[in-house]
């Protein structure tokens, strides 16, 4: 289902049709999970803001700007909340539980799929060991194939910014996916 | 393959085998439906005081008459309560409401509330059969609306007297 045709669903789902709301959810949900989950590595955080993304997606519908794409919109959304997430006090709050959690079970707190696909995939786990604020500019630039200025526009922040990040980003990849051969598990 | 290539195509492979939890969605449906009734402005107290003025409503067809009770006041002889099926017990639960009501309320307020309630009443007692089932057809339409007006005009005495009752 393409964006036009999401719209008038979403705004159903807005006024109360919960079947609208299935469909929007379907329609959204694994894109909304995996872009988070790409930023976000806690299983409990990452569910957490999924959530709060459609919370935020029926209270501010009044506000979204029909002449802009949805999808751009959503991500907009959810990039909020994740660097929300990020500042938040709740989150130092259940910290020192989570540490005592992690010391035992640190394995169910990452997805298991993510696990294993960083394994298999390199680059991929080197993504994942970027800060956020690279790591943030690459998965919207490769993943959802935004360009430069639109990622600038997520983020609020300067497009030269965002065009020093995404060099870095790509410096600091080339470079350790180099020294790994391109391939580490040969080793 | 350029890194640039490579970084699309990996994180493309990683994104198909994450699967968002099955779970998550009785998650949002439940947060969803919060934000409908919050929409809808149903908050969880204006539910109680509905259901205390549904209460009271369905309750006051029923009574038994002892001449020391407030609810005489409102209820008129008992023979025309007996006519709309009414249970001792039952007369009792409005006594006992009449009875916070008057602790909890300034005395012009509970002039008022009792004037009201009287008026309530009546419309009750004219759409109530026998049995005590409700016609609202029976009334007509000027009759309808006062009993809107009745209502609404109760619902911030009843939150006073629940408010208060559960803090």
């Amino acid at each position: 289902m393409n964006d036009k045709e999401l719209l008038p669903w979403l705004e159903k789902a807005t006024l109360g049709d919960e079947s609208a709301f299935q469909l929007v959810y379907e329609a959204t949900h694994q894109d909304v999970y995996r872009t988070v989950a790409f930023l976000v590595y806690n299983k409990q955080d990452i569910e957490d803001i999924v959530n709060e993304v459609y919370m935020r997606m029926w209270r501010s519908f009044d506000k979204y700007d029909p002449n802009r794409p949805f999808r751009f919109w959503l991500h907009g959304i959810t990039i909020r909340l994740v660097q929300d997430w990020k500042r938040k006090a709740w989150r130092r709050i259940r910290l020192f539980e989570r540490n005592r959690q992690m010391a035992c079970e640190q394995f169910d707190l990452t997805d298991k799929a993510v696990l294993q696909s960083e394994m298999q995939h390199e680059l991929f786990s080197l993504v994942r060991q970027l800060s956020y604020k690279l790591r943030v500019v690459v998965i919207l630039r490769y993943f959802h194939d935004y360009a430069l200025e639109e990622i600038a526009d997520i983020l609020q922040i300067p497009v030269g910014t965002v065009k020093s990040r995404h060099h870095l980003a790509l410096k600091e990849l080339r470079k350790r996916y180099e020294t790994t051969g391109g391939d580490a598990y040969v080793h | 393959m350029s890194i640039d290539k490579e970084l699309r195509e990996e994180l493309r492979q990683v994104a198909d085998s994450m699967e968002c939890p099955p779970d998550l969605y009785g998650r949002a449906r439940r947060s969803y439906q919060h934000y409908v009734n919050e929409k809808r402005g149903r908050s969880p107290m204006k539910k109680r005081v509905l259901a205390c003025i549904a209460a009271v409503a369905i309750l006051i067809p029923s009574a038994v008459f002892a001449s020391s009770f407030l609810a005489d006041d409102i209820f008129g002889p008992s023979e025309k309560l007996e006519q709309h099926g009414v249970s001792q017990e039952e007369y009792q639960e409005i006594e006992g409401m009449l009875q916070a009501a008057k602790g909890k309320l300034t005395e012009d307020e509970f002039k008022e509330y009792m004037e009201l309630t009287k008026q309530l009443v009546q419309l009750k007692l004219k759409m109530t059969d026998k049995n005590g089932v409700r016609y609202e057809e029976k009334l007509t339409k000027e009759e309808q609306q006062q009993w809107a007006q009745l209502t609404s005009k109760l619902a911030p005495y009843f939150e006073k007297i629940t408010g208060t009752a559960k803090p």
